[in-house]
């Protein structure tokens, strides 16, 4: 207490009310996000704490939090800044407080006398010391040209490979504003401390000579340093309730990702934590074809996850999306864009579904009488294009493998469609009946031609016995095998991703694999994971169906520019899609297997 | 009264002073397109639903359009919403939104 009351100064009080109250709150929520958190996660938390995940998620955190490596890689200026402001600053509190550690001698001292060493010890420094100070104002030159490209920014996007920055709403900008002034205010502070005693490094010193020459920097030293700390105070106080939470919450929502701790169908309390680590960098907004194709610029993530957060979600927020999943991709934070979206939706919209669905019961299908090994089910959208499940055919008799078609006769909906609109309770009934159909038939393979039912499949279905994959996989597999022959001819394919195939289940390889067995392939510029949608997603029921075919055009345009002869794609959504409104020639990878099959 | 020698099937009756339109024109107001069906009958012939059981969308928006309301909820519950109809459909109606709408009035 001795230190305390040696050391203490009026103009701490700003900041130390600031720095109190910004620990009190994270603490506050952070306890009650975790005692919220459910029974098994908890469970999967302590069993993870002292494992190897621990480690891994510390590097993640250096890596992702201080450097913020992800954001180079989308542009190396925009990863500059966000590098600058977080690792900078990072560096200004570490560096500050070990200067003070040499400065005192290695006596313990309050906070605020690191936060403010250069108040307390004005004087020039000689050797160590005078490292120390080049090395701080070194830094805060590097933090000044972050906050300089951030206003840059604020008025030129363009210039950082965004198109397009993020609105914000009066809040962040109030604390956006904070922000910006704490590295000037810091800086005239310590310059008008160095002119008065001739210290400090390049930047302060030169500086604060400077100002010593028409202005009296005695006077104005302590109105300053009253500016400086209250700047500080402002936004320490603004923080918890602004998006600069993300500089915070992304420590624990990167641990709880390492330990496999992610949002479920329902609404829990893991949900806090990745929303609040969202930084509202907008990076998001361009991979967006709502926003590329139809200039809809108010329901990209960052703003449905602006909204869930501050608790004013509408309805076309949230259910104006494709669920393409490519703005989770662009994330640099890695949030589950898709499941929560999901699960507001669920929230919202579910309701009991007792009644529902009666008819089902009742409804045979074809059974598996023969005891086949193999299931294949169509899915809806294939029977809307009967070339699949035609060539399908063929390449079944082709390989020799007995197969029993579970939907030929017409099938139960596998589900997804209608969870995606929020009903789960519905679509547990459907899932309910396939699940049964599935066990009862005693297939160990289930084949799907529908990448929309492959991944309910695998995620909802629970069937631990029965593999589950896409036609694509099996083709693949038949090709491997030997079972059918193909014969290569030097037609030109391109080839389209899928979002479920590929960003929802990680499929993108095997028909890479199948298209360079039958020709050439080559590769659109937006590839794999960041594929195009074809815009007739099912989980966006609020554009037109216009505009849906004005997304398929839009995006049917980067298949053009490769100069391929026949887009395939293995999706029969995607071939809907593309069937009408691209100008090549548009075809499933399953007929085009069956059409070169000897 | 007069004969005029014509006849007009029942089911073809539109009785505005036992029809209850507050419904309708709230779903019209979700999607405008409705007004332009033809009718053809392409929802009903794709429909999932409709392969297993006796549930025909262009009968009940039909209905549901000339103020009938009867047995709508029981009805439209069959509906997946698979989509099939919305890709189908040759007016450019969202089909599957309608069903949401449907969905939304009428339940309690």
């Amino acid at each position: 207490m001795t230190h305390f009351t040696e050391y203490f100064r009026p103009f701490v009080i700003p900041f130390t009310i600031g720095a109190i109250f910004l620990f009190a709150v994270i603490i506050f929520k952070y306890a009650k996000w975790f005692v919220q958190l459910e029974k098994e996660d908890k469970k999967i938390f302590w069993k993870a704490l002292f494992s190897k995940a621990t480690p891994k998620a510390i590097v993640t955190i250096v890596k992702e939090s201080l450097i913020h490596i992800s954001i180079f890689k989308t542009n190396p200026l925009l990863g500059y800044m966000h590098c600058s402001l977080a690792f900078g600053w990072f560096l200004l509190i570490v560096v500050g407080w070990a200067d003070t550690f040499h400065l005192t001698d290695g006596e313990s001292a309050p906070l605020f006398v690191h936060i403010f060493a250069k108040y307390y010890f004005p004087h020039p420094q000689l050797g160590v010391g005078s490292v120390f100070a080049f090395l701080m104002d070194f830094i805060l030159l590097v933090v000044l040209s972050g906050v300089g490209l951030a206003m840059y920014k604020r008025f030129k996007s363009r210039a950082m490979g965004m198109k397009r920055a993020t609105k914000h709403f009066w809040g962040d900008k109030f604390a956006l504003a904070a922000l910006w002034w704490i590295f000037p205010t810091r800086l005239i502070a310590e310059s008008v401390t160095s002119g008065i005693y001739d210290s400090g490094s390049f930047l302060t010193n030169s500086i604060g000579l400077f100002m010593a020459k028409f202005l009296p920097l005695v006077d104005l030293q302590l109105p300053c340093w009253w500016i400086y700390s209250s700047v500080l105070a402002i936004f320490f106080i603004a923080l918890p309730f602004s998006r600069y939470m993300h500089i915070f919450t992304e420590i624990p929502h990167i641990l709880l990702k390492e330990y496999g701790i992610r949002p479920k169908e329902h609404i829990s309390s893991i949900d806090n934590f990745q929303i609040q680590s969202c930084s509202r960098c907008g990076i998001c907004i361009d991979p967006c074809q709502l926003q590329r194709d139809l200039n809809i610029n108010d329901v990209q993530s960052v703003y449905f996850i602006r909204d869930r957060r501050h608790k004013n979600l509408t309805n076309y927020v949230m259910n104006n999306c494709l669920m393409c999943g490519r703005c989770g991709v662009a994330c640099p934070v890695d949030i589950d864009m898709n499941t929560l979206r999901l699960n507001s939706r669920i929230d919202k919209f579910n309701s009991p579904a007792e009644h529902m669905y009666k008819f089902i019961e009742d409804f045979k299908p074809s059974l598996n009488s023969n005891k086949t090994k193999i299931g294949y089910f169509s899915g809806c959208m294939t029977m809307l294009t009967p070339a699949i499940i035609k060539s399908m055919k063929h390449i079944f008799s082709k390989s020799g493998d007995d197969y029993w078609f579970a939907d030929e006769n017409g099938g139960v909906c596998c589900g997804r469609p209608m969870k995606l609109s929020g009903e789960k309770d519905a679509a547990d009934k459907m899932i309910e009946f396939n699940k049964n159909l599935f066990l009862e038939s005693g297939i160990t393979t289930l084949v799907t031609s529908c990448p929309i039912c492959l991944k309910t499949f695998k995620e909802d279905y629970q069937l631990s016995h029965i593999e589950i994959i896409h036609h694509s996989q099996y083709i693949d597999r038949l090709i491997t095998e030997g079972k059918i022959k193909i014969a290569k001819k030097d037609t030109v394919f391109t080839y389209h991703d899928p979002c479920e195939l590929g960003r929802g289940s990680n499929i993108y390889d095997e028909p890479r694999s199948i298209i360079n067995k039958i020709g050439k392939l080559v590769e659109p510029e937006e590839t794999k994971n960041k594929s195009l949608c074809c815009g007739f997603s099912l989980a966006n029921n609020h554009i037109t169906f216009v505009q849906k075919q004005t997304i398929a055009q839009s995006a049917s345009k980067i298949f053009d520019k490769t100069g391929a002869e026949i887009l395939v794609t293995s999706c029969p959504l995607c071939k809907v899609a593309f069937k009408n409104n691209a100008k090549l020639l548009v075809k499933d990878i399953s007929e085009c297997v069956a059409s070169q099959m000897i | 009264m007069i004969n005029w020698n014509y006849q007009l099937l029942s089911s073809r009756h539109i009785d505005l002073n036992i029809g209850d339109f507050r419904k309708s024109i709230a779903i019209f107001s979700e999607d405008e397109r409705l007004r332009a069906c033809i009718g053809c009958g392409g929802c009903t012939g794709s429909c999932t639903a409709a392969a297993i059981t006796d549930f025909n969308f262009r009968k009940l928006h039909t209905l549901i359009r000339r103020g009938d309301y009867t047995n709508v909820k029981n009805e439209i519950d069959k509906c997946m919403l698979c989509g099939k109809c919305t890709i189908i459909c040759p007016r450019g109606i969202n089909t599957r939104k309608v069903v949401i709408a449907i969905k939304k009035y009428f339940t309690e």
